[in-house]
């Protein structure tokens, strides 16, 4: 028995090496545009990973994630800038995740007491007050037309195109560069959200979230844990929001709006609530679609070319369309997302391979749970 | 991110075995409940309710449906506020506690409708380690070394108390998979993992088939009878009760209206009358049912 753990270790040390192999091969191979797709997937996945542990595992609804990942990113552009203390920038990423963090703390006396749908209402007010801040704050912020980033620097090793790097005969300019640092913080955020999700801290939250009563008579104090979930949150939105600040090399107020809250629960919604891989699933789809689709118009179907007639359907949009109708899809017919599709084929796989299986051992793959949305019923 | 006052509190004041497994050195602190009131918008679901608990006993609370049974394990884990009333473990006072805090103080209890959370027989006995264990939010996420032992450490407890209570073989299952009894039982397995003082159980047998409930009463006296802890039994099961029970309390429209042994209160005329409504002759095929 005690081999076959081990064998089993092994393998799944080898998948993970296999896999942080292939991960570091893009820089190599492509250009810049799919580079800047994978910074982006990167950067909603460590959001989208955030809001997973707040709203799939503690079972609280976050429409404020918009405003944290606007406190990182401008935070870190504050701290490392010129209008701001001008921190070294490797100093500065840390304090602006810890910044995000401070200001989920600061939301703690409403996130440790208000529960799911109310706390959603609650944390909506947060986008639109940083909103109007970001705009009115001109010396912090820059206003409307937003400030630009300074680029991290590293030991001397700056992520920005300004001096020739070649590496294995590729130029590495700023995408390549980044593209470590952001593969760097998303294995970080795996590691950690995995970590939280299989220790007691995260077994107390999703207790929270199954029964609040089960909960509090085992020992979990509820309000403590309620605001921990959401300070955490925050921390990992913080994280997300500096690196698409480098990623971008501009922060403007507008892109932190309400979309992009929604944006984040399409991502868990999609990947699966309160799964780490889900929400990374589900932040690459987001992300990548839109701009894929803004790439290749010209040869899909239906989707006319960015600017042109009025009345068509810009690519832009009818990413919109197609990750909509993914939601309600994933609603009706795999509540638990990609992560629970994924799960139930290899559940199959597996038993296919193995027709003959020990009856003591086999556990059957759980039934997927009631649809969670269910049709409105008509009203006269 | 933890409670670390409290619990270092709850470990200084536990006296009872250590994760290793042994068997419990001092008797559980004795419970008190005195004159407990509590009401409901007009209603009085408990109307000056007192028993006291004695070390190592099993206490059983009957008392027709709606006499206020559960409403004082609420008060006991402190989910319910008495509008008077006061409830002493040893020499604490529970009443003005959060439920947390009783937790950690070595009250468990289970409920009436099955409540376990999402994920498997291990998860939910994890659940009951919580008071036990320290690993915060930061030492989980870096999975520190500390964190990591105390986890593995707990988990092998988790398992022992599985196999106590005919679990071991579900250890790794998705407790939605497990049936009616099992899931029941896994309520019960969770509340020990807490290494509680005193164990509330709230109708552990309700629902269950003839074979599941003499295993259940079975587990419930192994257990008094190797870790020493006091229980608090509220059960319809008459059988159960009069089989397990050291002292019974019985409840009508939450008022108090009879208290000694099971043989007792089994020929008490109030009692009685309670049940079967007036004019009760021989009501004693009815409890041995």
């Amino acid at each position: 028995m005690s081999d076959r753990i081990r064998a089993l270790l092994t393998r799944r040390r080898a998948t993970l090496l296999t896999v942080a192999v292939l991960l570091c091969l893009p820089p190599f191979y492509l250009d810049a545009f799919w580079l800047r797709i994978g910074l982006f997937s990167m950067a909603a996945a460590i959001g989208a990973i955030g809001l997973a542990l707040l709203s799939g595992t503690a079972g609280q609804l976050s429409l404020g994630h918009a405003f944290f990942l606007a406190v990182g990113a401008y935070g870190y552009t504050w701290l490392a800038g010129d209008p701001g203390p001008g921190l070294p920038t490797a100093l500065a990423v840390p304090l602006a995740v810890l910044m995000a963090g401070l200001a989920g703390g600061l939301f703690s006396p409403v996130a440790g007491r208000v529960k799911g749908i109310y706390l959603g209402i609650a944390t909506l007010a947060l986008v639109f007050l940083g909103h109007h801040v970001l705009l009115t704050a001109e010396s912090v912020t820059g206003g409307f037309n937003g400030r630009s980033v300074p680029p991290l620097s590293l030991g001397g090793f700056t992520f920005d195109a300004d001096r020739e790097l070649t590496v294995l005969g590729v130029p590495f300019g700023a995408e390549e560069r980044l593209w470590f640092l952001g593969l760097a913080l998303f294995a970080l955020t795996w590691f950690t959200a995995r970590g939280l999700l299989r220790s007691r801290p995260g077994r107390a939250l999703a207790a929270l979230r199954d029964s609040e009563t089960a909960a509090a008579v085992m020992g979990v104090d509820v309000a403590r844990h309620r605001s921990a979930a959401f300070v955490v949150s925050s921390m990992y939105a913080g994280l997300a929001g500096v690196l698409l600040a480098l990623a971008f090399r501009r922060v403007v107020p507008d892109y932190f709006g309400l979309v992009l809250s929604v944006d984040y629960l399409a991502m868990i919604v999609i990947g699966g609530l309160g799964s780490v891989a889900g929400a990374t699933a589900g932040a690459v789809f987001v992300t990548a679609l839109p701009l894929l689709m803004t790439r290749y118009a010209d040869q899909l179907p239906l989707v006319a070319a960015p600017g042109s007639a009025e009345g068509a359907v810009g690519p832009t949009e009818a990413a919109r369309y197609l990750y909509g109708a993914a939601i309600v899809l994933v609603l009706l017919y795999a509540p638990d997302g990609l992560h629970g599709l994924a799960r139930r084929a290899r559940d199959r796989l597996r038993r296919r391979r193995t027709p003959t299986t020990v009856p003591d051992t086999a556990v059957p793959s759980p039934p997927p749970p009631a649809a969670a949305a269910r049709p409105k019923e008509h009203t006269p | 991110m933890n409670d670390r006052t409290t619990e270092a509190r709850a470990d200084a004041t536990r006296t009872t075995k250590t994760h290793a497994g042994g068997t419990s050195t001092t008797a559980p602190p004795e419970l008190a409940v005195r004159d407990i009131t509590v009401r409901f918008a007009g209603l009085t679901a408990l109307d000056g309710v007192s028993f006291t608990v004695a070390p190592g006993s099993v206490h059983a609370l009957i008392g027709p449906n709606g006499a206020g049974k559960s409403t004082c394990f609420n008060v006991l884990s402190g989910l319910c506020r008495p509008a008077s009333g006061a409830v002493t473990l040893g020499g604490t006072e529970l009443t003005r506690l959060a439920p947390h805090r009783i937790a950690a103080l070595g009250v468990a209890r289970t409920f009436q409708n099955i409540v376990t959370t999402q994920g498997t027989v291990a998860d939910n006995l994890m659940l009951g380690r919580h008071a036990l264990t320290r690993a915060g939010f930061t030492a989980s996420a870096l999975r520190l070394p500390g964190a990591r032992r105390e986890q593995r450490e707990h988990l092998a407890r988790a398992r022992e108390i599985a196999e106590l209570t005919g679990l071991g073989a579900h250890f790794d299952s998705p407790v939605g998979l497990l049936s009616y009894g099992d899931r029941k039982r896994v309520e019960l397995a969770r509340a020990l993992c807490l290494e509680p003082r005193v164990l509330l159980l709230d109708e552990p047998v309700a629902g269950m088939n003839a074979a599941e409930r003499a295993r259940t009463a079975e587990v419930v006296a192994e257990l008094r009878a190797e870790l020493g802890l006091s229980v608090v039994l509220v059960e319809h099961d008459m059988g159960l009760v009069m089989r397990l029970a050291d002292e019974v309390t019985v409840l009508d429209f939450g008022r108090p209206i009879a208290h000694g042994t099971p043989d007792e209160v089994r020929r008490d005329p109030e009692v009685l009358r309670a049940y079967l409504g007036t004019d009760a002759t021989d009501a004693t095929g009815e409890d041995a049912a």
